[in-house]
């Protein structure tokens, strides 16, 4: 694998004498994926990318290459000053990022990081023979990713990032059940037992039946509600989504609006994630708090959105990669402060009668302003009675308001659990959310979908 | 030279694939210049079969290192891969061949000044009160891919495409709005040149389009019930790719997708069976459309380009497959494999998935409704892991009076399940409304891959079909 630092500088080199920012990322992975209890589409992967954004007279263009040696590094200065010339002066561009010291992190295991083909495997193979009744469908990933950034500002930035994730669905005729574990060193996820609660699960979801739309109570475990937040997220808790009016936070910061059990900030600090040192312009990550005992307090910012309010945000460290430009910045490490249960079981006590959410799929936004989001539940989906987790159901149709959802908490579980949201498109950017399990008050089942299983 | 070093290896069967892809984007909103870039990426995946197991690896590097790198490491992947492993693939008579995308204007060609001023103009074009955010884009891309393997097959083809949008983001008293031309969620792109970019007309339609963007502040919303309705040709597409598309490939109805896009609500058993719609449901896949993004000569196995059904008369007749599962399924020849790039394995995906037009016209679907709703443009969309329950939501709708359109109608959904809607399918619009949409974000596969496919469809008509969902 190429130096990203190394990429990032003669990048810089190679376009001496502009204003210029050159972002390098540098990944090696490798993901064993089986279905049937057989790997079927294992993928290793080594890839250099440099992200190139000169700026002349206040006009400002970007190219990238992976052709990262010297002739492919010219024709990336060429390419980069000839999309800068192609654009209009941008009287609202803030410069480049000037140089700040950077946060020491964690996030870095050497021993994930030579992690190798045939160890990858190996980790699979460990998650398939763990199930004992189903077949598993699923995949265990490392990687290591070095990203860097050099401008001519001087600002200089680099950081290594390890992940690894085991993700197991264990499935057969009218029954699956979900589970995965991730973290930023491989010895603490556990394919084993990430299999063995995807099998144990799936037993429980036998002869699933159906239920009537309507409002329920409900229980979220992490991997439900980290989704569902993080959709959210994309419109509300970004900056440019509030300049745009369509966050579900425009007008209402600084008012109560959720449920006071409910804390979530941003965190790429935080060693319990996938930490981060900087952001895809080289500005400091800092911890955001962006809803503060049910009350909204802020978004996250980019130096470009933030240039562009009327009151002077402060750039958070979230300026995005290039090819998410679009959506400005974006939270990639939110965090759910936990509540006072012990468990999930706790929690369906609470809700009494309800249902009990294990996972979901296929998310889409309904309405952004509002933050009403559909999808579907998926393998492990039941009935809570008189307070226990009673009898499976098929997959549920759910047409939800996260603000109404989150305006009820009965309670959360103590203990935050970190859940992938990578779903490894592009370049490999490991994040995820940090969360605990969430009873809600109101869960709108709309429709009913089809039965657990294969 | 990968072949070879995957044969040496110990491989039974080994294609490589070197493709450079290079795009450029360029977007303004609000009368600023956003994104002016230009990305390129190159490089070599291989992909082997050693004692039944697939094994890829790939590697930025053109180089003799970097193929037999590529080459060694998928071996020896496959040979650590987990399973008993039988994998077989359909006989292919190998083809040698070359394809580029035929084109009246190169979009490269087209300087990036030229493609900044474009945006500005229809962005302008799409200023309204109470439109808060204008914005355009256009883009362009150009995939130049070599395949060869160990069977023979020798190919070399170019791909290019063009496409472009525009969006108005309405918002007051806390409503907000969004309306998009041709399309929602990245704009309509096809494999042309710029000429595509210039029969969209994004600065004719920018001020129909900022006018509905106002006016769906004050729209009323769409009310709840169960009614017949007509989806426009845009909305229906993505309709066919959701509910036709991706529970037709045959590697979902295998399982072998189950872990993140999901399974499907077909059996390998119910070919020639199934009745998955009305007889006014005719699907085909093509892979030899004009235009389209998922338009080739040849596979990323090497299979010829076809033109099959799917659905003929309402009954499933086809599924989407690669030789793999052709073979399993003792039917077909493959032909929808595709990869996203150089970094990843070839997947079963659409092409071009149509569905074929019927008779007369929207405005006469319209006239044959008493009481219903019109729907366009999608806004939201999602179904199960099965492809049975899906909802999706359009940015806009009128409701149907009498044979007319009467008011605009905001927050617009429906709901259904797969066979009983194709099944409610009462009528499809004919030739001269049908029109060809390229999605760019089709997503599947782990590591995630993107796939470009395009959709033809004309409006069709939708009985009792619930609407209105509400949170």
């Amino acid at each position: 694998m190429s130096s990203a630092t190394d990429v990032a500088g003669r990048a810089l080199e190679a376009a001496r004498g502009e204003e210029a920012e050159a972002v390098a990322v540098a990944e090696l992975s490798g993901l064993a994926r089986f279905a049937a209890s057989e790997v079927h589409q294992p993928t290793l992967i080594e890839n250099t990318v440099v992200t190139l954004r000169v700026v002349r007279d206040g006009k400002v263009g970007w190219a990238s290459t992976n052709r990262v040696e010297d002739d492919g590094l010219r024709d990336l200065a060429t390419r980069a000053a000839e999309a800068a010339d192609s654009a209009r002066p941008d009287e609202t561009f803030p410069g480049l990022a000037p140089p700040e010291p950077l946060p020491a992190i964690e996030g870095y295991d050497e021993a994930t990081a030579e992690l190798g083909a045939g160890e990858q495997a190996r980790l699979a193979a460990t998650a398939i023979e763990a199930a004992t009744r189903y077949p598993v469908y699923g995949f265990f990933t490392s990687g290591v990713t070095e990203i860097a950034v050099a401008s001519s500002n001087g600002l200089t930035g680099e950081q290594r990032l390890t992940d690894a994730t085991a993700l197991v669905i264990a499935a057969g005729e009218g029954a699956s059940g979900y589970a995965e574990g991730t973290s930023w060193a491989a010895d603490r996820v556990d394919p084993a037992a990430v299999a063995r609660e995807a099998d144990e699960k799936a037993a429980r979801t036998l002869e699933a039946r159906a239920v009537d739309p309507g409002h329920y109570r409900a229980v979220l475990e992490p991997y439900a509600f980290a989704e569902l937040l993080q959709y959210f997220a994309y419109d509300s808790f970004g900056g440019q989504g509030l300049l745009e009016e369509r966050s579900y936070l425009c007008g209402r910061i600084g008012e109560r609006v959720f449920d006071s059990k409910i804390s979530i900030a941003d965190d790429a600090l935080d060693p319990r994630g996938l930490p981060k040192a900087f952001d895809f312009e080289g500005s400091p990550k800092q911890r955001v708090e962006l809803v503060t005992d049910g009350v909204p307090r802020g978004v996250v910012w980019d130096r470009e959105t933030a240039a562009q309010t009327a009151d002077g945000a402060v750039p958070t460290g979230h300026a995005p990669p290039l090819l998410l430009r679009d959506y400005g910045p974006l939270p990639f490490a939110l965090s759910v402060a936990g509540g006072e249960a012990q468990s999930v079981e706790e929690l369906a006590e609470l809700v009494g009668d309800g249902i009990y959410v294990t996972r979901l799929h296929y998310l889409s936004i309904v309405d952004p302003r509002e933050g009403v989001i559909t999808g579907m539940t998926r393998d492990g989906t039941f009935r809570i009675r008189d307070g226990r987790i009673a009898e499976p159901l098929v997959n549920l149709r759910f047409t939800v308001s996260v603000p109404e959802l989150l305006a009820d908490v009965p309670g959360l579980t103590r203990e935050p659990t970190l859940v992938n949201q990578s779903d490894f498109y592009g370049e490999r950017f490991p994040f995820g959310v940090l969360t605990p399990a969430i009873a809600t008050a109101r869960f709108n089942v709309s429709g009913s979908g089809s039965a657990p299983g294969i | 030279m990968a072949v070879e070093a995957a044969l040496a290896a110990g491989a039974s069967y080994a294609d490589a694939r070197v493709v450079h892809r290079r795009s450029q984007h360029v977007s303004t909103k609000n009368g600023r210049v956003e994104n002016v870039r230009d990305v390129e990426s190159e490089g070599i995946g291989v992909r082997v079969l050693v004692g039944g197991a697939w094994g890829f690896a790939c590697d930025r590097r053109l180089s003799d290192a970097g193929a037999r790198s590529a080459a060694t490491r998928a071996t020896g992947f496959a040979r650590a891969a987990a399973g008993p492993h039988d994998r077989r693939l359909a006989p292919l008579a190998a083809k040698s061949g070359v394809y580029r995308t035929p084109l009246a204007r190169d979009p490269f060609s087209v300087g990036l000044a030229e493609k900044v001023d474009h945006c500005l103009r229809a962005e302008q074009a799409l200023a309204h009160a109470d439109v808060k955010v204008t914005q355009a884009f256009v883009r362009a891309q150009r995939e130049h891919k070599f395949l060869v393997s160990s069977e023979g097959s020798d190919v070399e083809q170019e791909l290019v495409e063009c496409g472009g949008g525009i969006d108005a983001l309405a918002a007051r008293d806390g409503v907000f709005q969004i309306r998009s031309y041709p399309s929602a969620h990245g704009g309509s792109s096809a494999q042309a040149g710029w000429e595509h970019l210039d029969a969209l007309g994004l600065e004719r339609e920018a001020p129909r389009v900022g006018e509905q963007a106002a006016a769906l502040l004050r729209a009323d919303e769409c009310p709840a019930g169960v009614t017949t309705v007509v989806l426009d040709a845009e909305q229906l597409a993505l309709q066919v790719h959701e509910s036709v598309g991706h529970p037709t490939e045959l590697d979902r109805v295998y399982g072998t997708e189950a872990s993140y896009a999901g399974t499907s609500f077909l059996k390998p058993g119910d070919l020639g069976s199934l009745r998955y719609g009305s007889e006014h449901m005719n699907v085909t896949a093509d892979a030899t459309t004009p235009g389209g993004l998922g338009t080739f000569a040849f596979d990323d196995e090497g299979v010829e380009a076809d033109r099959e059904p799917i659905v003929e008369r309402g009954l499933l007749r086809g599924f989407l497959s690669s030789r793999e599962t052709s073979a399993r399924i003792g039917a077909g020849r493959g032909g929808s494999m595709r990869a996203d790039g150089w970094s990843r394995m070839p997947l079963v995906r659409m092409s071009n998935l149509h569905l074929e037009p019927g008779e007369g016209s929207l405005e006469e679907l319209i006239a044959g409704v008493d009481d219903g709703v019109y729907l366009e443009t999608n806004k939201s969309w999602s179904i199960d892991d099965k492809r049975l329950n899906f909802q999706f939501g359009t940015q806009i709708a009128w409701e149907i009076k009498g044979g007319r359109l009467g008011r605009m109608l905001r927050e617009a959904t429906y709901t259904g399940i797969t066979p009983f809607f194709w099944g409610a399918l009462d009528a499809v619009a004919g030739r001269h409304e049908w029109k060809l949409f390229g999605l760019t974000n089709c997503g599947k596969g782990q590591p995630g891959q993107s796939a470009h496919v395009s959709h033809g469809a004309a409006p069709a008509r939708f009985l009792n079909v619930q609407i209105g969902v509400r949170a």
